[in-house]
């Protein structure tokens, strides 16, 4: 009892302000410096005897990446397909989120979460199989189609840019469905009603009411939907089935397949250095548009 | 489900809510049935139902897939992957609670220079490759020499930094919200800290650690990405097991084990609706 005193709430705070330092700590060890030693690397010139860094910095890993097309290739292709899925998942996930959003009875809330948690959290190689079974060159649907004899031969939606795709946007959609729900959340029914009773129909209330206020979810949700695309190694890998070359694969390959540690080094530099940048200045635009968010 | 508020839900979002819904949800029925088919695979028409592959996941079918180090048909690949990747997970979770919550503490009651930049610094293993954290350490470990290299600690490491990020949010979120009065009235009654902590403040913040709990859980649980590089030679995870086993049999195993991991997860969502709300997802992201 000896510390009671109305301000004795003080000392915990002041205290618990080095309640940061062990995370902190952990996450300059074994987060900051890695990635530096990574980013360190891969200015060394290859060298398949070790992959510690040396003294000895150069460009030669970057000029080849941007020299051979198939790392450029793999540049446009991962911004290219993740791009296709930001906007995909967009128009297949804003009506769910919107339902979701006007839902009020807690029962149906919690079951459309739990329908699309479910597949959220569901692990990444186990949904790619999942496609594969139902797009694969014996999966459901071309089994149907020869079945059905619709088709003579298997049409091919696996293993190639599209199936990489459609198996991103099982990731994709629910990302952005939650993202945009909670904006959603906050648009008051009132302002759509008023103005559908002050004559707009529902396309124009819809225009200049619902999607104006739902923007913050909209760049918040574009934004991690597209950066979760361009990180993927799992999706490309198995629904890409080795032949669609994404930055992740390719840097997988240049290491596991190859030993060859720098270059691999400057693979993952350029898509963790370029996501960065997309990051900053996205969030640097979208702060001037609607003031913040993220 | 009340109508005709708002928008009063225009057809066309009717209909493409069913669209996204079956989008979501088809691929996981499929992986259930795939799981259950008495043929080799699942194909069109489908070849009736079975327990075959679920028992041969479980280790006890003929179809079984005995381990090459373990006891000769006691357990199997499968079995042993679920459950070390059900440790590897528990221990993930542990760990990135303590730490997540004392960085969500002080990030949420402490304004100081560099704040914005240290919760940056924290969150952001959530915007950056997986697979690039785990080459990064991996690199590290080699190039360090402290023997982490393809160690269970090692890979304990790389799930810790990227699962502590999911509980430094929610955690933070319900620290928002905290009255800092009711800490203060229990010291000024004497309590000790550790005694508030304990008696006060953890239970308010509960909805924020379950759901990084389970948030975290659940991310190490299958993870793929950062496990690729630091995985161990004496024991793999499920995920890996199950993307090995793809590459070389055409067996629907992986979609047995998929049955597992559906309902666990399914479980843990219940889990949280029953101690929250699960509204307090939405405006959440990636795993």
């Amino acid at each position: 009892m000896t510390e009671a005193s109305p301000n004795a709430a003080w000392p915990l705070r002041q205290r618990s302000f080095w309640l940061v330092a062990p995370p902190l700590l952990v996450f300059v060890v074994f987060f900051a410096i890695p990635v530096g030693t990574l980013l360190l690397l891969s200015f060394n010139a290859p060298n398949q005897a070790t992959l510690r860094p040396e003294a000895n910095f150069a460009l030669g890993n970057y000029q080849h990446f941007f020299d051979e097309e198939l790392f450029t290739d793999a540049l446009t292709r991962t911004y290219w397909i993740s791009l296709e899925v930001t906007v995909l998942s967009l128009v297949i996930g804003y009506p769910l989120s919107y339902l979701m959003a006007r839902t009020q009875s807690p029962r149906w809330s919690n079951l459309l979460m739990i329908l699309v948690l479910t597949p959220l959290q569901v692990d990444t190689v186990i949904r790619a199989y999942g496609m594969v079974i139902i797009f694969g060159d014996v999966g459901l649907v071309n089994s149907a189609l020869l079945y059905w004899q619709m088709i003579s031969a298997p049409i091919p939606l696996m293993f190639n840019d599209f199936g990489v795709v459609v198996t991103l946007l099982h990731v994709g959609v629910p990302v952005m469905v939650l993202s945009l729900m909670g904006a959603m959340q906050n648009i008051d029914p009132a302002l759509e009603e008023a103005a559908r009773s002050l004559g707009a129909n529902r396309f124009i209330t819809f225009l200049r009411v619902t999607w104006p206020l739902s923007l913050p979810g909209v760049l918040a949700g574009s934004l991690l939907v597209f950066v979760t695309a361009l990180s993927s190694y799992t999706v490309p890998r198995i629904a890409g089935g080795g032949k669609v070359v994404t930055l992740s694969t390719l840097m997988y390959n240049k290491i596991q397949t190859n030993a060859e540690w720098q270059l691999g080094a400057a693979v993952g530099a350029v898509l963790l250095v370029t996501s960065l940048i997309v990051v900053y200045f996205y969030q640097r635009l979208t702060q001037r548009s609607i003031g913040g968010l993220v | 489900m009340s109508e005709e508020r708002g928008l009063g839900m225009p057809v066309v979002f009717r209909f493409g809510a069913i669209v996204a819904l079956s989008f979501l949800i088809v691929p996981m029925l499929i992986i259930v049935l795939a799981g259950l088919t008495a043929g080799g695979y699942l194909k069109f028409p489908p070849e009736g139902l079975s327990l075959r592959w679920v028992l041969a996941f479980l280790g006890l079918g003929p179809g079984s897939y005995v381990a090459s180090t373990g006891a000769a048909g006691a357990t199997t690949v499968f079995i042993r992957a679920f459950g070390f990747s059900f440790l590897l997970a528990a221990l993930s979770t542990l760990a990135s609670l303590a730490l997540g919550t004392m960085a969500a503490l002080t990030l949420t009651r402490h304004d100081f220079p560099g704040r914005a930049f240290i919760q940056s610094f924290f969150l952001s293993p959530l915007m950056l490759p997986g697979i690039v954290i785990g080459l990064a350490l991996f690199i590290f470990y080699r190039a360090a020499g402290l023997g982490l290299s393809r160690s269970f600690t090692g890979l304990l490491i790389g799930h810790i930094i990227i699962c502590t990020p999911f509980v430094i949010r929610t955690v933070s979120a319900s620290l928002y919200n905290f009255d800092l009065s009711l800490e203060e009235a229990a010291r000024s009654l004497g309590a000790s800290p550790l005694q508030t902590f304990r008696q006060i403040t953890l239970p308010l913040i509960m909805p924020g650690i379950t759901a990084g709990s389970i948030f975290s859980f659940i991310v190490s649980f299958g993870q793929f990405d950062v496990t690729v590089f630091l995985a161990i030679p004496e024991q793999q995870t499920l995920p890996l097991t199950i993307f090995d086993h793809l590459r070389f049999h055409s067996d629907p195993i992986p979609a047995a084990a998929g049955i597992f991991a559906i309902v666990l997860v399914i479980v843990s969502l219940l889990v949280t609706a029953r101690s929250g709300d699960l509204k307090a997802f939405a405006g959440f992201g990636k795993t």
